[in-house]
């Protein structure tokens, strides 16, 4: 139910600025590295370290288009939720330039700080009503952490793209990227902090191309 | 006898001394061990007590830093587990490391400026993050986290970064003059994601200085690291000299804690030393406690001098008790010695009333000898005169009686020489036994028969009642000459008609015969003197003898060890027992 809701979201985000430009569309599957618990139904993501990696759990792969593209006008506003002392969602692609609301849905007090080299910002302790809600604008590409310094487990990612043709896959890795531009591209799957694969992809304008990240 | 108190008057003197000398050696030998003892008790007592106290001193204070190490363990622990400082070490955002743990450093640091130097301990002089390798992170701003010069910062570093609680002591030089020791202690940071030491926290304090005085003892407290001492109580000359005493001797000894005895400033002092960081990535230090023998070797003067002042009161009671008792003690002594000196000279007179009477008893003898020999021969002269006018026949008949008498006379008198010369020769000692058997019942046999021959016999009748063949032990010439002493008594001093009974019977070992006859019985009083010489019990004179006899008999009995008493002299019996030892007879002979 939730994931479906990202996925769908997030499909329709990445395609919203890019509408009536191109409408090439590729899809395929990334192969998700070993899920560190036992499948369960409703399963509930989080952010984990293994290693000092980090990941989500079950595993998901955000697919994304590596490119100069421009950026849009009006710079649009998402939401990572503060709830069951969790963030909502645990991973978030965003393009840069777009501003992060972060509402506190819990009745405790949250206090949300990153100081990843992408983005360092420190929201102070907030209460759930807190008006406007707390929020940040990412401009530099890269991975942010979040933390919460009330709560010490909580983690969640913000991978900050330069491009706006990007999608998280479903678990079983597989992904549909569709509205893009025709050209030669790098396609780029992020599985965890360290690890990004890479593919060369000629997009072609009504045509869907296939590509399975081994 | 005062001359001879006189004469033995020194040796007592010295004899008194020596038992003097020989009791104050004793006593002086006692006190001078006791003083010994005791003083090696009060050392050791001493010496134990310091110990004790050092060790109370050093456990006291061991809780203190086990406590206040506890505490910041627990407070670092807190700060390692901050989002924020877990963040910037993670993130790689050190920039922000010290301004994120800011807060708590400032708690951490709080009370600095306290004058109390135990809150002081509580409460750390500066912190330092290490990074991963072991280096330290230089804050932004010195201020907050306590200022460190960078010598002194740059010996917070380790190699590796420790998994656990690491205690250690730096010198941090105050101004150009002097410097300090802190004692810091690093506490590993892991990483709640990788559960790897990420950093470490290190935090600086001021370390415990013990000064304290107790039961009258000063004691020193210090630091040695690094080959030098840290001890503010004492001169910087003296801390130089017993750092490198100390360096020496940790050099030598191994052990985590033990002690010597030093010359700090010229007071001797006794020195513990015990490791601080054992098993720590940081240079070993090690606490240093001296305390001051001045007190206690004053107190072992003092206690010395009482032992000396009570050994020689002790020596003084002991002199003159010994002088005392030797003084009792010679008194029986010198009462014996004059004794035994009484008795030497009684004995001398004694001996010197021996010898003279010895001498004359000697002169006398011989002179009985002597007279015996001149007698004997002008008495052969005149016997052979006499019988030689015998043979005349031309004399009237009362002059051959009177010839015969005197030739009678002559015989007696040749008699009684020979006795005389036979008692010289006993009283002399020259006479000299052959012992041989002797057959007394043959000897008897024919003395008997012999005074039946003899002219004048009284009528008398001879019962005897002798075994044949008893022999005795003897010489046959003088066991011959008491049985015809006897016989020829019994004879003698019998009556007419009286009767002679001689009966020889053998008893155990010896023979005994007894000879009796009739006769007037010996006058009570004279009994206990027949065997006296010169002494007739019978006041006869017409009984013939010259006293000599029983005494020559008993002599003689005597002479072969056996014995001749009077048995019995009362109501017309006088018998006579003669006692003499048996012997077996000779087999040649019988044969």
């Amino acid at each position: 139910m939730r994931l479906s809701w990202i996925v769908s979201s997030n499909a329709i985000c990445a395609l919203l600025p890019i509408s009536g430009f191109a409408n090439a569309t590729i899809e395929g599957r990334v192969e998700l590295p070993p899920s560190h618990s036992a499948p369960v139904m409703a399963k509930r993501y989080e952010i984990v370290t293994h290693g000092g990696v980090l990941s989500t759990q079950p595993p998901l792969a955000v697919v994304y288009l590596e490119g100069s593209f421009s950026k849009p006008v009006t710079p649009s506003t998402k939401q990572i939720a503060q709830k069951n002392l969790a963030f909502v969602p645990p991973l978030l692609p965003i393009q840069a330039g777009t501003r992060i609301e972060f509402p506190n849905l819990d009745d405790t007090y949250h206090s949300i700080f990153s100081y990843s080299p992408a983005k360092r910002f420190d929201l102070g302790r907030y209460r759930p009503d807190e008006r406007p809600i707390p929020s940040e604008v990412f401009d530099t590409p890269g991975l942010v952490t979040l933390h919460c310094d009330i709560h010490e487990h909580m983690r969640g990612l913000i991978l900050v793209l330069n491009t706006p043709y990007f999608v998280v896959t479903n678990p079983d890795g597989r992904f549909r990227l569709s509205g893009l531009p025709s050209g030669r591209y790098v396609l780029k799957a992020w599985i965890d902090s360290t690890t990004t694969r890479e593919k060369p992809v000629d997009l072609k304008n009504g045509k869907t191309s296939h590509l399975d990240f081994p | 006898m005062i001359f001879s108190a006189k004469a033995i008057g020194p040796e007592i003197t010295s004899f008194r001394t020596k038992l003097a000398i020989a009791m104050m050696l004793v006593v002086s030998g006692v006190t001078a061990f006791g003083i010994y003892l005791g003083q090696g008790r009060v050392t050791a007592n001493a010496k134990r007590d310091l110990r004790q106290t050092f060790q109370a001193e050093l456990s006291g204070l061991d809780k203190l830093q086990q406590l206040c190490n506890a505490t910041l363990a627990e407070r670092c622990r807190i700060l390692a587990e901050k989002p924020r400082i877990h963040a910037a070490l993670e993130d790689n955002a050190l920039d922000l490391l010290y301004p994120s743990a800011k807060d708590e450093l400032r708690d951490l640091m709080d009370g600095s400026d306290s004058s109390d130097q135990r809150a002081v301990s509580l409460h750390a002089r500066f912190c330092r993050f290490l990074d991963g390798t072991g280096v330290v992170l230089s804050p932004p701003n010195q201020k907050d986290v306590g200022e460190l010069d960078a010598k002194t910062e740059a010996q917070l570093a380790l190699k590796t970064l420790p998994d656990k609680q690491q205690v250690g002591y730096l010198t941090e030089d105050v101004d150009l003059a002097d410097e300090t020791v802190d004692e810091v202690i690093a506490v590993p940071i892991f990483s709640s994601e990788t559960g790897d030491v990420i950093s470490a926290l290190v935090v600086g304090f001021k370390p415990f200085e013990v000064i304290s005085k107790r039961a009258g003892i000063e004691v020193k407290s210090g630091i040695w690291v690094g080959g030098r001492l840290h001890m503010p109580s004492i001169s910087k000359a003296a801390q130089t000299i017993l750092g490198h005493e100390i360096s020496t001797a940790l050099s030598k000894a191994d052990r985590t804690h033990t002690d010597f005895t030093v010359t700090v400033e010229n007071v001797p002092q006794l020195l513990f030393y015990k490791r601080l960081n054992p098993d720590s990535l940081f240079p070993p230090a090690y606490e240093i406690c001296v305390y001051s023998l001045a007190d206690s070797i004053s107190q072992q003067n003092r206690l010395r001098w009482q032992f000396g002042g009570a050994g020689a009161l002790l020596l003084l009671g002991g002199f003159v008790a010994s002088h005392f008792i030797a003084l009792r003690f010679a008194k029986p002594v010198e009462r014996l010695a004059l004794d035994s000196e009484r008795n030497r000279a009684q004995r001398r007179q004694a001996e010197a009333k021996l010898m003279s009477t010895s001498e004359k008893l000697k002169r006398s003898t011989r002179y009985s000898a002597d007279a015996s020999h001149q007698l004997k021969s002008p008495l052969t002269v005149l016997r052979a005169g006499l019988e030689a006018l015998l043979a005349h026949e031309d004399f009237k008949p009362e002059i051959y009686e009177e010839l015969s008498t005197l030739l009678h006379q002559t015989h007696r008198l040749s008699g009684i020489i020979e006795d005389l010369l036979l008692l010289a020769r006993l009283d002399a000692g020259y006479l000299q036994l052959h012992s041989e058997p002797v057959n007394l019942s043959q000897l008897v046999e024919e003395w008997l028969d012999d005074l039946d021959a003899l002219p004048d016999s009284p009528d008398v009748e001879i019962q005897k009642k002798v075994p044949p063949d008893l022999y005795v032990a003897g010489a046959k010439r003088y066991i011959s000459l008491i049985v015809q002493n006897l016989l020829e008594n019994a004879r003698k001093y019998n009556r007419k008609g009286g009767r002679i009974r001689v009966a020889a019977q053998v008893e155990g070992s010896e023979i005994r015969l007894a000879i009796g006859n009739t006769g007037q019985p010996i006058a009570r009083d004279a009994q206990e003197h027949i065997f006296e010489r010169f002494r007739r019990a019978a006041t006869g004179a017409a009984v013939s003898g010259h006293g000599l006899g029983l005494n020559l008999a008993r002599e003689l009995v005597r002479l072969h060890k056996g014995d001749l008493k009077l048995v019995r002299s009362a109501d017309d019996w006088t018998e006579f027992e003669l006692r003499l030892r048996a012997a077996q007879p000779v087999v040649e002979r019988a044969s």
